[in-house]
């Protein structure tokens, strides 16, 4: 008797889909984050070190080990200005 | 135009601050290096700046003087001079990482980045790196605080956590 493979395509496709979003959103998630994950667990010590980040490299994600800061690092603080919480 | 109030969302032009230090604080060039690498030299910058005498011979403890003088008062001008010799002491230890164990330190801190910058997953680079600055430049990472007479956990050889997928 010959195997009904037809009724596998829904099962098949329905796989497919879920590997297509899941790549789809892997995909998205690395590009924003400059090839690594996103962070996650993120409390306001880490949340003022990424924006300390993004103040010397541009971008939250962006890492630099020498030790020198780029002009006007300084001045470009928003913390003496921001109301306290 | 009089005054339409404007968020500071909606800047055309990054934040500069309006009153900068005065000329007569001492001037010393902030430390540029970002959170990942930070990290990862964090238990040395502890280390060597015990010992760090900055340009004032009879000083040590660089790091503790900073955070007692923070104890006493949290307003920013209080503590200018000890902030000093701590952004000077920094600066100074990731130069001299950088220049001894530089291919280490590069690795940890990339693993580091990888792994939301948690320490319990690069326990392999670290222990290079550990064993790098201990040959180079005689710095120990001990965690203060740690339980005496049980193994500090970056020395325990196999951790019972360990990441859940990659």
């Amino acid at each position: 008797m010959p195997v009904p493979w037809e009724a596998l395509i829904p099962f098949g496709l329905v796989t497919a889909m879920f590997g297509a979003a899941g790549t789809l959103l892997n995909f998205s998630k690395r590009e924003q984050n400059y090839g690594k994950g996103p962070r996650y667990h993120i409390d306001s010590w880490d949340a003022m070190m990424m924006d300390r980040d993004k103040r010397i490299t541009g971008h939250a994600r962006l890492q630099k080990s020498d030790t020198t800061a780029p002009v006007g690092f300084e001045t470009s603080s928003v913390w003496y200005t921001q109301r306290a919480q | 135009m009089s005054s339409t109030y404007r968020d500071g969302s909606s800047a055309s032009q990054p934040y500069q601050d309006p009153t900068p230090l005065p000329a007569s604080v001492p001037k010393v060039n902030e430390l540029g290096t970002t959170s990942a690498p930070l990290k990862s030299a964090a238990f040395f910058i502890g280390a060597h700046c015990k010992e760090f005498n900055g340009l004032c011979p009879s000083s040590d403890a660089v790091t503790q003087d900073f955070m007692l003088c923070k104890a006493e008062n949290r307003d920013p001008a209080h503590c200018l001079k000890e902030g000093r010799r701590v952004t000077r002491c920094a600066t100074d230890l990731i130069t001299k990482m950088r220049e001894n164990c530089l291919s280490q330190f590069e690795e940890h801190w990339q693993c580091l980045e990888y792994n939301n910058q948690e320490y319990q997953f690069c326990r392999k680079p670290e222990r290079a790196l550990n064993k790098c600055m201990f040959e180079k430049l005689g710095l120990v990472k001990t965690i203060p605080g740690s339980p005496k007479g049980v193994k500090p956990i970056h020395e325990v050889e196999n951790p019972i956590y360990g990441r859940m997928q990659k």
